[in-house]
C-alpha cells in the first residue's frame, strides 16, 4: 500500500511551502492519494524562517507569524490520512518516462509515476555581478534568513544589505533582533522598494537606507572584509568620487527572486517572460493549469508574490485536480477562492502582479489603478496618460493646458480628470507636471508599434534615431526603443518620444541610454566574467544558446541558476533585444548534481 | 562555377565546414541558412569523439582524411577547439566481437592506420582505472581523439563569415522551388533567393529538405541521449567505447566526463526529452567498467538525434533526381568527426566536379540499390 502510494500517487506535490501544503490538505480532504516531497529537513518552505507577523485575511492566518502558520499547516497535513510526506527528498527531473526523485538520506534515486503533478517549488535568489562576488561572506538574503531564523547561526557580525525590497527590509530587522550590526541597506533606485511600514521599522532602528546607492565591489582576499559603495548617476552607474568603504563581514544580496521553473520547463510547459512576475514563468490559466494537461503550478513559481496568495493558488489547483479525478463540481468553492484572490490583488501594492497576470490574459480589477485602457477608441490619437493617483495639492496640469481639457477642480487635492475630446495632444501638461507623472501615448503609431512621450531630465539628451533602453515603472529594462523626436523645454523637463512594441505601451515609462560598466563574474562555476560575455557578444555570439555553448555559461553544477539570468541581462543591455524575444536557458535534468552511485541499479532496481 | 549562387541548408558542423571550404576555394556567392542557432542540432549535442577505427573501408578513409585536417585545424583556422589525440580504446566482450575487431584492424592497417591490439593485461597496465572484467581484447588507435564540437562549429562559421559567406540564423528555408529537375530558388521569411546549387546539410531534417526539393532520402532520425559530469582533473586520455556493451565515454579537456549509449527501442522522430531509465542504465553499466565514476556527480543530461542511413554510412554527393542538389547527410552519429573531410570533398565536387582526397562514390545515394555493406562499429 505504502509503496504504491509513493510510486503511483494520484497527485504528486513538489514543494512543501504554503502553496504545496494548502493543496495537500485540500486534496487529502477529498480522498486523493497525495504524495508531497520537499527537499528541506522541515516542511513549511519559506514560512519557517519568517518571524514577522503577516498581513491579510483571517482565513489565511493574518497577524500570525510565518513559522506559526507553517506549524498549523504542517500539523494539518500530518493529520491528513491521504497525504504521505517525504522530506529531504528532491525531485531531480521530470523525465519522459518518470519523475526522478533523490532521497538525500539514503542517497538513492527512485522513480515516481504520478497521475497529476503540482509544482510549487518556489523561487531562487537573484545574483549580481560585481568584483569579488565569488568571495565567501556573500549570501543571498534568503540564505541568511534560513541560517539565522531557522538554524540560529549568525554568519557574521557586520552586515551590508543590497536591495530595499521587503526581503531586504525584513532581514535587516531580523538581523538587528539577532544582535548583529546592519551597517546599511543600499538601494540603487531613488525609492525604497518594500512596504512603507517595513521601511519605517528599520529606519526607527537607525539603520540607514541609502537610496541612489550601489555596491561597487567586495573587499577581501580569502573572505569578505568590507565593501565599497557609491552613489549612482541617472544611468545607475557609480559616481567614483562618492565611493566609500564600509567595514562588513557579510554582504547580503536581496535583489529579488526568480521563479524556479526548471521542472515545469522539463515537463514541456510553455514559459513566457513576465517581468512583473519575476521573469520567465509558466503560462497558466485561472485554475493554475499549465499548457501541459496534468501539470499545475502554485506559489512563487507561478509569479513572485506572497504566502497568502500562494495558499489560495495551491487550493485552487488542488480543487481543480480533485474535480477531474473524482468527476465532481467544485466550482462554487473555487469561485469563492477566486474572489478572495481578486480582493487581495485589488490593492495598489498588487498593481505589479495585476499587470503581470494581465499579460497572461488573467485579469484582476484594481480598485484605484487608473489605466489608459479606460480610453478605448482613442488608440490612434496622441494623448496624455495621467498616472497621478494620490490626492496631493497640485494643479499645474490644469493650469498649463491650453484647451482646458484637464480639470482638477475646486479642491486642489482632487486627482486630475481629462476630457480627451478637448485634448490636442500638445504635451504641455507632461512637461509641466512636477511629479513627472504624465506620459504621452499613441497606441497605434506605425505597424505594431506605439509612440510614447517620456519626461526626461538627464544629460545628454538622446537624439532622434538613437536606440535607447526602455524601462518599466520599476526600472526594469523591458525592451529597446527608437527615439522618434525630442522636444526640448525651457523648464528643463524635456519630452522624449520613443517608439516601442505595442504590447509594451502600458509598461514603458522611462528610458536610459545604453551603456554598461561591467566587471566580475557572471558564471562562478565556470569562471566566466562580464568581460568574457561582452567580448563574445562583440564577436557575434548574440544568441543566448550560442553564447552559452561558446563560454560554458550555465554548464556548471548550478545548472545556470545564477548565471543564466545575468547573462541574458547582459545580452539585453548590449544588444537592446528584450527578454521577450530571448529564450530562457533550457532546463536539463538533473536540476542539481546527483552521484552515479545513487542511480546505479541495486536491490530494488533491475537497472 | 565560383560565381554561382550556392545555398546551404544547415548551420551545424557539416554545413559550416562546407561553407568554409567553398569560400576558401574561392566561391563568391555562398549563403547559409540555419533555422535555429549555430550548433543547435546534433553538433551541439554530440560526444565530440574523432575516430578512425571503422569496419567499412570508406569510413576509414574519410575519417583518416578528417584527422589530418583536425591536426592542422588550429593552424589553418586560428581557433583552438580543444582537440586532443588521446586515442580510442575499443573493448571487445564477446568472441564474435573480438574476431571482427581483428579483421577490422587488418583492413585499417592496409589503409595505413596505426592500430594496436591490446590484451586485457596490457589495457590494465596502460589504463589502470579500467575494470577489464569480461574484456577479451581491446584495440587502440593513438591518433583517434576528440575536440569541442561547439568551438569547431563556431570556428567554421566565423571563418566562413570572414571569407564572405552570408550566414542567417533563425531563418528556416520553407520552400524549395524547382523546375524540370533543377532547384531554381528558395524561400525564407526574409524573402526569396535564386540559387544555382542547393546543399542539404540539415542533419536530423535531411529527409524533409530532400522532399521539399522534390527528391527523397532513405534516412530516419533517432533520439540519442547523453550526459555529462562535473569537471575533475584531467586523467583519462582515451575515449573508451564498446559496441556489445553499448556505451562510449570520454573526458573533455575541461575535465568533465561525457557519455552515452544507444537505445534499440527508440522510435524514429524528433524528441528532445530525456528518460530517467537512461541515467539508471548508464550509471549501472559504467560504474562497473570505470568504478571511479561512483563518486562523481551528473550535472546535465540531454538529447540529440542521429540521422541514420540504411547502412549507417553517410550520404554525400549529388542527388539522383534533382541535378543541382547535393547532400551531406545520414551521418548516423558520426558527422562531427567527419566534417572537415566532408566539407572539403563536397566543396571540391561542387566547384570542380571531382575530389582530390576522397572517393565519394562510396557514399553515393545510388548505393542503396546495390548490396549494402553495413557499418557495424556504431553505438
Amino acid at each position: 500500500m505504502k509503496m504504491e502510494h509513493i510510486e503511483r500517487p494520484e497527485l504528486l506535490i513538489i514543494g512543501g511551502g504554503p502553496a504545496g501544503l494548502s493543496a495537500a490538505i485540500v486534496a487529502s480532504n477529498h480522498g486523493v492519494r497525495t504524495l508531497l516531497v520537499d527537499e528541506g529537513v522541515k516542511l513549511g518552505g519559506q514560512l519557517v524562517k519568517q518571524t514577522h507577523k503577516f498581513f491579510g485575511d483571517e482565513e489565511f492566518y493574518a497577524s500570525k507569524r510565518g513559522f506559526e502558520i507553517a506549524d498549523i499547516l504542517v500539523d494539518e497535513v500530518k493529520r491528513s490520512p491521504n497525504v504521505l510526506t517525504l522530506t529531504q527528498t528532491s525531485v531531480i527531473g521530470i523525465y519522459e518516462d518518470a519523475v526522478g526523485v533523490y532521497d538525500r538520506t539514503k542517497e538513492k534515486v527512485f522513480s515516481i509515476l504520478p497521475g497529476y503533478i503540482l509544482v510549487a517549488a518556489g523561487a531562487s535568489e537573484r545574483f549580481l555581478s560585481f568584483p569579488g562576488n565569488d568571495l565567501p561572506g556573500i549570501y543571498g538574503a534568503g540564505a541568511v534568513q534560513t541560517l539565522v531564523n531557522q538554524y540560529g547561526v549568525l554568519p557574521g557580525k557586520r552586515f551590508l544589505i543590497v536591495g530595499s525590497g521587503n526581503i531586504g527590509l525584513i532581514l535587516a530587522y531580523q538581523l538587528y533582533q539577532a544582535g548583529a550590526d546592519v551597517v546599511a541597506i543600499v538601494e540603487i533606485t531613488d525609492r525604497i522598494g518594500g512596504y512603507e511600514v517595513h521601511a519605517a521599522k528599520v529606519k526607527r532602528l537607525g539603520i540607514p537606507v541609502l537610496t541612489n546607492h550601489t555596491l561597487v565591489r567586495a573587499i577581501g582576499q580569502e573572505r569578505v572584509r568590507g565593501a565599497v559603495i557609491a552613489k549612482v548617476d541617472e544611468h545607475y552607474s557609480p559616481i567614483p568620487s562618492t565611493e566609500r568603504e564600509l567595514v562588513v563581514d557579510v554582504i547580503c544580496l536581496a535583489v529579488g527572486l526568480v521563479p524556479s521553473v526548471e521542472l515545469v520547463m522539463q515537463a514541456g510547459a510553455e514559459l513566457i517572460y513576465v517581468n512583473e512576475l519575476g521573469g520567465y514563468v509558466p503560462r497558466r490559466d485561472f485554475r493554475m493549469r499549465t499548457t501541459v494537461d496534468n501539470l499545475f503550478v502554485a506559489g512563487d513559481l507561478a509569479g513572485i508574490e506572497e504566502a497568502t496568495t500562494a495558499m489560495i493558488e495551491g487550493k485552487i489547483a488542488a480543487l481543480t485536480i480533485v474535480e477531474e479525478l473524482r468527476n465532481l463540481d467544485l466550482s462554487e468553492e473555487i469561485e469563492r477562492l477566486q474572489k478572495k484572490l481578486s480582493i487581495f490583488r485589488s490593492g495598489p501594492t498588487s498593481e505589479k502582479v495585476r499587470r503581470g497576470l494581465e499579460k497572461m490574459g488573467i485579469h484582476y480589477e484594481g480598485v484605484s489603478f487608473q489605466n489608459v485602457k479606460q480610453t478605448p477608441g482613442l488608440e490612434h490619437k496622441l494623448k496624455p496618460v495621467i498616472e497621478c493617483f494620490q490626492p496631493i495639492p497640485c494643479n499645474p496640469c490644469e493650469t498649463s493646458c491650453p484647451t482646458g481639457a484637464i480639470v482638477v477642480g475646486d479642491n486642489i487635492n482632487n486627482p486630475p480628470k481629462i476630457d480627451y475630446e478637448k485634448c490636442t495632444g500638445c504635451g504641455i501638461c507632461a512637461i509641466s507636471c512636477p511629479g513627472l507623472a504624465i506620459f504621452m501615448i499613441q497606441e497605434d503609431y506605425t505597424g505594431n508599434r506605439s509612440l510614447i512621450g517620456v519626461p526626461y531630465e538627464f544629460l545628454p539628451l538622446p537624439q532622434k534615431g538613437d536606440v535607447v533602453l526602455a524601462l518599466d515603472r520599476d526600472g526594469n529594462i523591458v525592451s529597446n526603443a527608437v527615439v522618434e523626436k525630442v522636444i526640448k523645454s525651457k523648464n528643463l523637463t524635456n519630452l522624449v518620444y520613443i517608439s516601442i512594441d505595442r504590447d509594451l505601451a502600458h509598461s514603458v515609462r522611462q528610458i536610459v541610454m545604453p551603456e554598461s560598466k561591467p566587471a566580475s563574474y557572471v558564471c562562478r562555476c565556470e569562471d566566466v566574467t562580464v568581460e568574457d560575455v561582452m567580448r563574445a557578444i562583440d564577436a557575434g555570439f548574440t544568441d543566448y544558446e550560442e553564447l552559452r555553448r561558446y563560454l560554458r555559461i550555465g554548464m556548471g553544477p548550478c545548472g545556470g541558476r545564477t548565471c543564466s539570468s545575468l547573462a541574458l541581462n547582459l545580452l539585453t543591455r548590449k544588444t537592446g533585444r528584450s527578454p521577450y524575444e530571448l529564450r530562457p536557458q533550457i532546463s536539463r535534468p538533473p536540476i542539481f548534481p546527483v552521484p552515479f552511485a545513487s542511480l546505479k541499479g541495486g536491490e530494488e532496481d533491475e537497472g | 562555377m565560383r560565381d554561382k549562387s550556392i545555398v546551404i541548408i544547415g548551420g551545424g558542423i557539416i554545413g559550416a565546414s562546407i561553407a568554409y571550404h567553398l569560400a576558401i576555394m574561392g566561391a563568391k556567392n555562398v549563403v547559409l541558412f540555419e533555422k535555429n542557432y549555430v550548433s543547435s542540432g546534433a553538433t551541439g549535442r554530440c560526444g565530440g569523439g574523432i575516430r578512425q577505427q571503422w569496419s567499412a573501408r570508406g569510413n576509414v578513409r574519410l575519417a583518416m582524411r578528417s584527422v589530418r585536417k583536425f591536426e592542422t585545424f588550429k593552424q589553418e583556422l586560428g581557433w583552438d577547439i580543444e582537440y586532443r589525440q588521446g586515442g580510442y580504446l575499443l573493448l571487445a566482450y564477446t568472441e564474435e566481437e573480438a574476431e571482427s575487431f581483428e579483421n577490422n584492424v587488418k583492413m585499417q592497417r592496409e589503409e595505413g592506420l596505426h592500430v594496436e591490439i591490446l590484451t586485457p593485461e596490457s589495457i590494465k597496465r596502460r589504463f589502470p582505472y579500467v575494470n577489464t572484467t569480461g574484456v577479451l581484447l581491446g584495440t587502440f588507435c593513438p591518433t583517434d581523439g576528440h575536440a569541442n564540437p561547439h568551438l569547431a562549429n563556431f570556428a567554421y562559421i566565423q571563418r566562413a563569415r570572414e571569407l564572405g559567406v552570408e550566414v542567417y540564423t533563425h531563418t528556416e528555408v520553407t520552400v524549395v522551388e524547382t523546375s524540370s529537375n533543377r532547384v531554381t530558388g528558395i524561400q525564407t521569411k526574409r524573402g526569396y533567393l535564386k540559387c544555382d546549387v542547393l546543399v542539404n546539410a540539415s542533419g536530423a531534417w535531411s529527409k524533409d529538405v530532400a522532399n521539399m526539393a522534390g527528391s527523397d532520402l532513405p534516412t530516419e532520425s533517432y533520439r540519442h541521449q547523453i550526459l555529462v559530469t562535473e569537471p575533475v582533473e584531467n586523467f583519462m586520455t582515451p575515449l573508451i567505447m564498446s559496441f556489445s556493451k553499448n556505451f562510449y565515454i570520454r573526458q573533455t579537456l575541461h575535465g568533465s566526463f561525457l557519455m552515452g549509449q544507444g537505445d534499440p527501442d527508440e522510435k524514429p522522430g524528433i524528441n528532445y526529452r530525456t528518460t530517467l531509465r537512461f541515467e539508471k542504465e548508464i550509471a549501472t553499466k559504467l560504474t562497473t567498467v570505470l568504478p571511479f565514476l561512483r563518486n562523481m556527480r551528473i550535472v546535465r543530461h540531454w538529447s540529440g538525434h542521429y540521422n541514420m542511413s540504411p547502412d549507417a554510412q553517410p550520404i554525400i554527393g549529388r542527388d539522383r533526381n534533382v541535378e543541382n542538389l547535393f547532400h551531406a547527410v545520414g551521418f548516423s552519429g558520426h558527422g562531427f568527426m567527419l566534417a572537415p573531410a566532408v566539407g572539403e570533398a563536397l566543396a571540391e565536387m561542387i566547384l570542380t566536379g571531382k575530389t582530390s582526397h576522397i572517393d565519394l562514390s562510396d557514399f553515393d545515394m545510388n548505393r542503396f540499390e546495390r548490396k549494402l555493406v553495413k557499418e557495424k562499429n556504431v553505438v
